[in-house]
């Protein structure tokens, strides 16, 4: 499965057929409240009660985006998002109930979009579920916000090696395709609109993730090393305590 | 730590090895000095006696002095020369009286004097000063071989100091590490040193594995009760959040739930907090965007001046819970208007109540004690919550009770380091 084939069934879905949720959770009352309370807000739920039957629930349906608990029997949260990642870029919000770091930085490293802490609220819930659909249905020439306008040939922006395709949303790094997850495409654009300058984490965290003051900045500093594996480590530089900046050349 | 700095050990030892050198240096010179000056002063007398004895028996052969000797009255000689020979016998010491004229720095004269006749005195006077140049030579080439033995010496004993200084840098920087929250970080063995630096690094690794020990197991205690009290939670706020809207128990069951949802968040920050657990994450943070952000978000009637605030490196999420804390104890326990000014890196969250208890005011928050009833009910941990964040970030926070009557409360982003 491609990252195109990924991102363009999350645009059909938006249409007359309904977004579909997988749910992975083990405590029955969340599993089966947080179905009702999702398919209240018209979305399609798949639930799965641990780790391995979520994976083959994964496999046998096109989701167009994943909830995962982090502590799952056979198989838990943060090893099933490792798995689902060597397959797919599908964006996936992890749920933690224990809420300390080493929880919530294993799950952004293994390849999670965001994560919130039990108990959350549905409104909250499904404010991060649309946060990181938009994000896989974003295009920058329609939003506006990035570089170059479509038909253009300068929708190819190229740094040293590594180049972004702004209209085909796809991403070459020494003429090879970089499969990336629809969060990191959209940090790696935001990168590409301000190539040189320094954006900082709490913009990063707000245009990106759509999040206020109440975001956690980890959630930008490990997505950032997630796109440094694979675009090049050179490629986006620390600024130490203010952000990130793309490298030109 | 910085090469130049005058107080590193470093320098001590090398100044300390100075020291020894000069004083060694400074014993020796004065004991060569002396002797030389004795020995110098030993024969310039015997040059002046021999002169004096040769005039003496030319003297008494032709009855003249030889041309270079003169011959005076005693009221001609110097002081000091006449009471010495006054002082002779020539029937014990030959009567040769001697004097060393000295006026630094170019008269060095050695008196000689013996009595020939009445009244009728030879007198000599022989130069020092070959001898006084040469006291002097030596005494500049000790100086200088003390010089030169100092620049080899006290580069030689800064860098001598070099592997304890290496070693006291890194244990140094691992305690820092280790206070940073990097618990595995360990001074080691290193090397085959067995001194007191190899001594204190052993119980620093112990004092860091036994902190270690007690901290992880206080952070999985707290997140295991965390997973524990959440999960039915979750599936409690999720479940109510599907009963319908428009009944008067789904009112009560959300409020009461909301109420839960807020002592077993407050309860696990707490302990949290009291594990030592928390890590401020800083960022420039405008602090007056950010404050007015997080008041409206509270959803009450709070008044917000910004006045000339700061971007401040500050964690924003601690500051949020410091200040949704703040302000939703002063709605709950005092008076509107509840009023929270910025200015530069301070915000001070002011209500128009009772004002905060004694108590409070006195030893600070305590947990679930409100003190004085008339603030009404609450289990008193908001303002613990608060404390422990502002401790996390560096901050200070004061409670106490306005001039015009309300509490204030004031959070200082930037103290005064005292």
């Amino acid at each position: 499965m491609t990252s195109n084939a990924q991102v363009g069934s999350v645009s059909e879905a938006r249409g007359p057929a309904p977004v579909s949720v997988l749910v992975v959770e083990d405590d029955a009352t969340i599993r089966r409240a947080v179905q009702l309370a999702l398919e209240r807000y018209g979305y399609r739920v798949a639930v799965a009660a641990d780790g391995l039957s979520g994976l083959e629930a994964f496999r046998a349906g096109a989701h167009d985006l994943l909830i995962l608990d982090v502590m799952l029997p056979e198989l838990d949260g943060i090893g099933l998002c490792h798995r689902i990642r060597e397959e797919s870029p599908v964006p996936v919000l992890m749920m933690s109930a224990r809420g300390d770091a080493l929880d919530v930085v294993a799950g952004l490293e293994a390849g999670a979009d965001d994560y919130v802490i039990k108990p959350v609220d549905t409104g909250v819930m499904v404010a991060r579920i649309r946060a990181l659909l938009r994000r896989a249905t974003f295009r920058p020439e329609a939003e506006g916000t990035a570089a170059g306008k479509p038909g253009r040939a300068d929708h190819i922006l190229v740094f040293g090696d590594l180049s972004v395709d702004t209209l085909g949303m796809e991403v070459r790094r020494a003429g090879e395709t970089v499969s990336l997850t629809p969060t990191e495409l959209r940090l790696l654009l935001e990168f590409a609109a301000a190539p040189g300058s320094v954006l900082d984490r709490r913009r990063l965290l707000r245009d990106v993730w759509d999040y206020g003051w109440e975001g956690d900045t980890r959630v930008v500093d490990l997505c950032v090393l997630r796109l440094r594996k694979k675009i090049g480590s050179g490629r986006i530089e620390t600024v130490r305590g203010f952000g990130y900046k793309l490298v030109r050349g | 730590m910085d090469v130049l700095n005058p107080r590193a050990l470093r320098w001590k030892i090398a100044a300390l090895a100075a020291a020894a050198c000069c004083a060694v240096a400074a014993v020796v010179g004065f004991l060569v000095h002396d002797a030389t000056r004795e020995r110098g002063l030993r024969v310039g007398h015997d040059r002046t006696l021999t002169r004096l004895i040769a005039a003496e028996r030319e003297f008494s052969r032709t009855g003249k002095a030889p041309a270079d000797i003169d011959v005076r009255t005693r009221a001609e000689l110097p002081e000091p020369l006449a009471r010495d020979l006054a002082e002779r016998r020539p029937e014990t010491d030959g009567g040769y009286a001697t004097w060393y004229d000295v006026e630094p720095p170019n008269w060095y004269w050695m008196w000689g004097a013996v009595a020939v006749g009445d009244d009728q005195i030879l007198v000599v006077r022989d130069d020092m000063s070959t001898e006084v140049r040469s006291l002097q030579l030596l005494d500049r080439s000790i100086v200088k071989s003390v010089l030169a033995a100092l620049v080899f010496v006290v580069p030689l004993a800064a860098l001598a100091t070099e592997p304890i200084n290496r070693r006291l840098r890194h244990g140094a920087r691992t305690a820092r590490r280790i206070a940073d929250g990097d618990l595995d970080a360990r001074i080691g063995p290193g090397g085959r040193a067995r001194d007191e630096i190899t001594e204190m690094s052993a119980a620093v690794d112990d004092m860091a594995g036994a902190l270690q020990r007690k901290l992880e197991n206080e952070r999985r205690f707290t997140a295991d009760v965390a997973h524990e009290l959440r999960t039915p939670l979750m599936g409690l706020v999720t479940a109510a959040g599907l009963l319908p809207d428009d009944d008067e128990a789904t009112g009560l069951v959300r409020d009461r739930l909301r109420a839960l949802n807020a002592l077993v968040e407050d309860l696990l920050e707490i302990s949290r907090l009291d594990a030592g657990a928390e890590r401020a994450r800083l960022d420039p943070v405008p602090l007056g965007e950010l404050v007015a952000d997080v008041v409206r978000r509270t959803g009450t009637d709070t008044r917000v001046a910004v006045g000339a605030a700061e971007v401040v490196e500050t964690d924003p999420r601690r500051v949020e819970r410091i200040v949704v804390n703040l302000v939703t104890n002063a709605h709950r326990h005092g008076a509107a208007p509840v009023e929270v000014t910025v200015t530069g890196a301070r915000i001070a969250v002011r209500d128009h109540g009772p004002g905060f208890p004694p108590d409070l005011l006195e030893r600070g928050p305590q947990r679930f004690r409100t003190g004085a009833s008339e603030r009404g009910r609450g289990h008193g941990l908001g303002l613990t919550v608060a404390q422990g964040q502002s401790e996390v970030l560096g901050a200070r926070l004061t409670f106490a009770n306005a001039p015009g009557g309300g509490a204030l409360a004031t959070l200082d982003l930037a103290p005064d380091p005292a």
